[in-house]
């Protein structure tokens, strides 16, 4: 191995800059290692310690750059040195090409681009509607990822959309997948012959991964907005989108997600499912086994069993998948670590729909769960900051959020919650979701990670087991590490459960007594 | 013809220093939203800066986006007439209705509760959010240099935080001198972490006030060990001065707002490379040695 | 099929408003994104979002939109000739011996600011109706003087604007449409009337501009029976380089090669004629007001028309930017305070030396060259900021306000794209974008000249004042 240094006297480069340079400098071909650093006598030392010094580099003074490259040859070194000058004389200007033109209104911008085909709106609520509006005057699909937007305003965006032939998912639409892009919050899944309609959008995303994880792939995922399903509104974009999967030639299978309906919006959406020739594979969280099949279509009670029920109808062999059963032995286990006081579930979520279908698998033994999303609202936790019981909270929701990002980009107050539930002896399990995919934390496990390992240490010290099960929603193909992820939860202790399903399943038999 | 801008706001002293005598200096180095230029007299280094850039010691903040537009040169002259700051014949800068700035920092509270609870939540959030590579630890190392280097942050902050918490000053300037200069950037990780930590030693009333001192020491004896940018930023921080950004995140460290918490944090944490988080971290370490050094648990 | 069935087979190619991040995240999946410049329309105010919202009802809107559409072809086909010239007295509509013309929306004498007050001043003296300076400051405030927009009188005026009874004018006929435009002559640079000066050398010069200059281009123009069409000049010094309103190089050239045959054919003698050939070449400035003149007169036939929401008059008189829209026909102006404007300098002079922006120039780039056509005249991108890109930048972003591109007058480097024409009120409020104006930049005070060029604004208040009177009165 050969080093050289270049020095460039007294050359001063902004630290953005200079650490992008780095890092494309260790890029190069042929190149082992490759600093750039300002010449101070403390920097000399870290090189002399990794050694790394020249000749060159000890001579250099403090207001030097320095440039040092190992690599395998002279020629190599050289190579390197002359394109990282490459790097530093590379000026920004020169490539503004059409592409930057810049815009400031969505129908100057379709007007100039007549391939432009949908519009994402994410400004506030006050303003989303009309942004909307131009959007599909412009004949441009829209995908309204502000909330705050009026019913009124909803109802009708959703009717001009409905005559004009167009999408108008959301308000509230944080999840789609069209063309196998995802929009905004969702997975990266393989392409296939399942189509979602959902009006979830963390119940979405799982179904998608589910179905991915199966083997199975996703044609189109379209997403409707949390109150699609609401009397108001009818289910428009429900009835349109199952319509556009029925007529589109890619799709095999359509999965429905939802929470519980209206009753006049179900009676639509399942005579619309009578008239298709496509299998309907519903979820609807909570929803009712008997009216649906009497429509024709295939029940689904939980997430996974959505998925598997898709890819089975889309003609996977059943022979060949690894359903995940739940892990029998295991719930005997951490039964016998918990003492008789550790009673209670408390389950902290960034995803609504997660939160739900963990709930509602609580709700089937146990008469004590309480959330701020339970329907009833006799269960509703009375004050946001203190858990009742067995405990479900969704942190997406807007009392929790308050002016914040979500907890899938802030994983803040999610945090701080986490952090009082693990002091309370009454606590028997904590489950938690990590949503992954674009939009989501760049490393939701690792935020945790430092809490979760002193958590533990500190019930370890009061003589009791802290049990936690956290569930990584996300797929290989995502932006961040998968394998990574669940590792870390791995490395920590924590018990990794394979879905939602699962997780909530698991919650709730570990801490079911004497049975 | 050249260029004319308007002056927004300037560190008083700089303003002062403009108007009171004439000033001539020369362009030291030019960024794209900064440039720097230095003092013929006492050789000093004062930065001109774009709109989006806090105010500073030492710096004025020009009306305009970004400062690499008038091609600015190193070496360019610099000097002032009719309180018009010229520099070379290609821009001229308006100083007459600069707002004044002072850096002025708040004192320490008399009720650390507060302070506790803020301190500890926001090392939990620079921890989630904060840039590795300098005193922050990198999950991945980009090579054993970077690895190295963090480990010789790591080593020498600890040495310095413990004999600070412990009172002996000597020690501590010693394995603060040692830290000057180390790290990557412009203004190397060492230095940006002791700007931070000099912050919290010039809050009136904080226990570790009357040591206030320790920070002329150790820049008097880092002069040769670092770049003349750095070496200016932390020569003011050794007097008590620091930018805009560092004063508002120490005065909502002082209040119980999230919100504005968050936000000044950002701030803070947005500049430069890994210069932020580490300033941030000096900061935090500086606040938690003397919520230590006055005989809490921290 | 469906149009949701078409998206399914096509790659979304996405417009994203708000979120920038979620624009990252689709150019890494290799999808095709614009992002959009995107900030709250009518700067959030509710009441204004209201008034876009009243005029987007598609029955309104058809009414506006066929309403501009009218407008902004009579703003095309206009084709503005030059006819003469002649002594305001004699052709200016509603013009008396005590008349003084200035620039902008209406002011007073006491209001006015110093370069205006300065023109003032120097013309009563001129005009032979006070003795000095003083005399004249005391009869513009008697009463006695009758002050009056230009634009109220088919005239435009550069910088203050001032036009009294006996300086001469140009006369533009718009073959089109027939109306009549006005504007007086260039006194080329600096130390001058429209920019305040008024010393004795100005003086001498506007006597002269009177006795010599003024007579021998009217005789001149009265010897060319076919006018010179200044549409088709316009069009050719923009390919020159020219954006005709800080540059005027190549138009002054193309103007006084038209005029030269006749002038040398007219009674006078050689020195004379050499005198005026002297004068114009004394500075590129000569041709300035001609377009101002040339545009003022294809706007005039686009004003008074219901329904629209077409701006026709952009002008300051130094306190307050005005500006007039089609649909409210006459002399109804929505103003907002004057803006400074920021630029190179002349040597010695400072940013606080600055009068706030003046005169009638403005028109202009309500046609939509100047600021408008910077992308054509990057030789003086120095006043937008330094580059050719920032300068093409700016044209560009102009076609986000308008609402037409002008097929006769075009530019080259954008693929002779025409010039952005037809400014659209709602437009402006609703993006925050505001009209790009190059200027020049007079003394504030009385009797000291022009400082230097550069860009301005024009303050947002007159563009959302005009929209709520247009929500008003378009049903």
């Amino acid at each position: 191995m050969l080093v050289q240094a270049l020095i460039k006297p007294n050359t001063y480069f902004d630290s953005v800059s200079l650490m992008s340079l780095s890092t494309k400098a260790n890029q190069i071909d042929g190149v082992e290692q490759a600093i750039i650093a300002m010449g101070t006598e403390m920097n000399k030392e870290v090189m002399k310690n990794v050694g790394l010094l020249t000749p060159e580099v000890e001579a250099a003074g403090t207001s030097d750059l320095i440039i040092v490259v190992k690599a395998e040859t002279d020629e190599l070194c050289e190579t390197a040195f002359s394109k990282i000058n490459d790097l530093f004389t590379k000026k920004d200007s020169g490539k503004k090409g059409k592409s930057d033109v810049k815009y400031s209104t969505i129908s100057a911008a379709a007007e100039n681009n007549q391939d432009a085909n949908l519009a994402i709106i994410a400004v506030n609520g006050a303003y989303a509607a009309r942004e909307a509006r131009k959007a599909l005057e412009n004949d441009l699909h829209v995908m309204m990822f502000s909330d705050n937007v009026s019913i009124e305003d909803e109802i009708q965006l959703k009717n001009l959309a409905h005559e004009k032939g167009l999408l108008m998912m959301g308000p509230d639409c944080g999840t789609a997948i069209i063309g196998n892009t995802a929009l905004c919050f969702a997975n990266a899944v393989r392409k296939g012959n399942i189509g979602i309609v959902a009006a979830s959008g963390t119940g979405s995303q799982e179904v998608s991964v589910r179905i991915h994880e199966f083997g199975g792939g996703i044609s189109q995922l379209i997403g409707t907005g949390g109150r699609d399903m609401k009397e108001e509104v009818g289910g428009i974009m429900m009835l349109d989108g199952i319509q556009a999967l029925e007529d589109d030639e890619e799709t095999k299978v359509i999965v429905l997600v939802s929470k519980p309906p209206a009753s006049s919006v179900e009676e639509k959406v399942l005579a619309k499912i009578k008239l298709c020739k496509k299998p309907v594979v519903v979820w609807f969280v909570g929803g009712d086994e008997e009216k649906i099949t009497a429509a024709g279509a295939h029940f689904a009670k939980m997430s996974k069993e959505a998925a598997l029920k898709a890819v089975l109808l889309a003609g996977a062999d059943e022979s060949k998948l690894n359903k995940r059963a739940l892990n029998i032995p295991l719930i005997e286990e951490v039964r016998t670590k918990l003492t008789a006081e550790q009673k209670y579930i408390r389950g902290l979520f960034s995803g609504g729909t997660l939160a739900d279908e963990a709930m509602h698998a609580a709700m089937e033994k146990f008469d004590n769960v309480y959330s701020n999303i339970q329907r009833n609202p006799e269960f509703r936790l009375k004050d946001r900051y203190t858990s009742q019981e067995h405990t479900f909270i969704d942190f997406g929701d807007d009392e929790y959020t308050q002016g914040k990002p979500h907890p899938m980009i802030d994983p803040s107050t999610r945090l701080e919650r986490f952090i009082q539930e693990a002091k309370d002896p009454s606590v028997g399990v904590i489950v938690m979701d990590f949503v992954l995919g674009y939009g989501a934390h760049e490393d939701p496990v690792g935020a945790f990670l430092p809490a979760i390992i002193e958590a533990k240490q500190q019930a370890e010290q009061e003589g009791r087991h802290l049990e936690i099960i956290g569930y990584v929603l996300g797929t290989e193909l995502d932006p961040q590490d998968y394998d990574e992820q669940i590792n870390k939860l791995l490395a920590a202790d924590v018990t990794h459960a394979s879905s939602m399903q699962n997780a909530g399943l698991l919650a709730r038999e570990f801490v079911v007594k004497g049975e | 013809m050249s260029f004319v801008r308007n002056i927004l706001s300037g560190d008083v002293d700089f303003n002062k220093r403009l108007n009171g005598s004439n000033f001539t200096g020369f362009v030291h180095s030019a960024f794209k939203r900064t440039f720097n230029i230095q003092c013929f007299d006492s050789g000093e280094l004062y930065t001109i800066a774009c709109r989006s850039i806090d105010n500073a010691p030492n710096t004025l903040i020009v009306d305009t986006e970004n400062t690499s537009q008038w091609n600015i040169e190193v070496n360019d002259r610099v000097f002032v007439e009719d309180k018009i700051l010229y520099i070379s014949n290609k821009l001229a800068l308006n100083i007459s209705q600069a707002i004044t700035w002072e850096s002025l920092l708040p004192p320490y509270p008399s009720n650390e509760e507060i302070l506790l609870h803020n301190v500890r939540w926001a090392r939990e959030y620079i921890d989630c959010q904060g840039k590795g590579g300098g005193i922050k630890k990198c999950s991945k190392p980009l090579n054993p240099f970077e690895a190295e280097t963090c480990k010789m942050l790591e080593q020498r902050t600890k040495s310095l935080l413990n004999n600070l918490a412990m009172n002996r000053i000597d020690l501590a300037i010693k394995h603060a001198v040692s830290l000057v200069g180390l790290g990557p950037g412009l203004t190397p990780s060492g230095d940006d972490f002791l700007t931070g930590l000099f912050t919290t030693l010039h809050m009136e009333h904080s226990p570790l006030y009357e040591h206030r001192s320790f920070c002329e020491k150790v820049t008097k004896k880092a002069k040769s060990f670092t770049n003349d940018i750095s070496y200016s930023a932390l020569e003011q921080a050794s007097i008590g001065k620091v930018r805009e950004s560092i004063i508002s995140f120490v005065n909502s460290l002082l209040i119980e707002n999230e919100d504005d918490l968050i936000l000044s944090l950002n701030k803070v944490l947005d500049i430069g490379s890994s210069s932020g988080t580490d300033l941030a971290l000096g900061l935090v370490c500086g606040l938690e040695a003397n919520i230590k050094a006055g005989g809490k648990p921290c | 099929m469906s149009k949701i069935n078409e998206l399914f087979k096509s790659m979304p190619h996405v417009v994203n408003v708000g979120i920038e991040s979620f624009k990252d995240d689709l150019l890494q999946q290799g999808a095709q994104v614009i992002h959009l410049d995107w900030t709250p329309p009518g700067r959030g105010n509710p009441a204004l979002i209201a008034a876009l919202d009243k005029l987007e009802n598609p029955a309104i809107m058809q009414k506006i939109e066929e309403a501009n559409k009218l407008a902004v072809e009579r703003i095309i086909n206009s084709q503005p000739v030059l006819i003469g010239y002649d002594q305001a007295i004699n052709c200016v509509p509603g013009m008396t011996k005590t008349t003084i013309l200035h620039a902008g929306p209406p002011i007073t004498w006491d209001k006015m600011n110093g370069p205006m007050q300065g023109a003032v001043t120097g013309a009563l003296v001129f005009e032979g109706l006070a003795k000095d300076l003083e005399e004249a400051a005391e009869l513009a405030a008697s009463g006695e003087i009758t002050f009056s927009p230009c634009h109220e009188h088919n005239c435009v005026g550069s910088m203050a604007g001032v036009t009294s009874a006996s300086m001469f004018m140009h006369i533009v006929e718009n073959k089109t449409y027939g109306n009549i435009a006005y504007t007086n002559l260039s006194e080329q640079l600096a130390k001058i009337l429209r920019m305040g000066a008024n010393d004795q050398s100005v003086i001498d010069r506007l006597v002269w501009m009177r006795d010599v200059f003024g007579p021998i281009l009217r005789d001149a123009m009265k010897l060319n029976s076919n006018g010179i069409d200044l549409r088709l000049m316009l069009a050719q010094a923009l390919h020159m380089g020219d954006e005709c309103h800080n540059r005027n190089v190549a138009g002054t050239t193309l103007l006084i090669q038209a005029l030269a045959p006749y002038i040398l054919q007219t009674d006078y003698t050689i020195e004379q004629k050499k005198e005026v050939l002297d004068f114009v070449a004394s500075s590129d400035y000569f041709s300035g007001p001609t377009w101002m003149a040339m545009a003022k007169c294809a706007l005039d036939a686009a004003h008074g028309i219901e329904n629209s929401t077409i701006v026709t008059t952009m002008a300051r008189n130094g306190v307050e930017f005005g500006i007039r829209v089609s649909g409210m026909a006459g002399n109804t102006w929505f103003t907002g305070p004057a803006q400074k404007v920021i630029g190179p300098m002349f040597a010695g002079y400072k940013p606080e030396d600055s009068g706030l922006d003046i005169g009638d120039s403005a028109i202009t780039e309500t046609y939509g060259f100047g600021g408008f056509a910077m992308a054509t005249a990057p030789a003086i991108v120095a006043l937008v900021g330094g580059t050719v890109e920032e300068a093409i930048g700016f044209t560009t972003q102009m076609k986000e306000i308008t609402t037409e591109q002008n097929p006769n007058v075009t530019i080259p480097l954008l693929d002779f794209m025409g010039i952005p024409t037809g400014i659209d009120v709602r437009k402006v409020v609703q993006t925050g974008i505001m009209p790009i104006i190059n200027t020049a930049i007079a003394h504030k005070e009385a009797g000291i000249g022009m400082i230097g060029a550069g860009i301005t604004h024009p303050p947002v208040e007159a563009f959302e004042k005009a929209m709520l009177t247009l929500s008003e009165n378009i049903h």
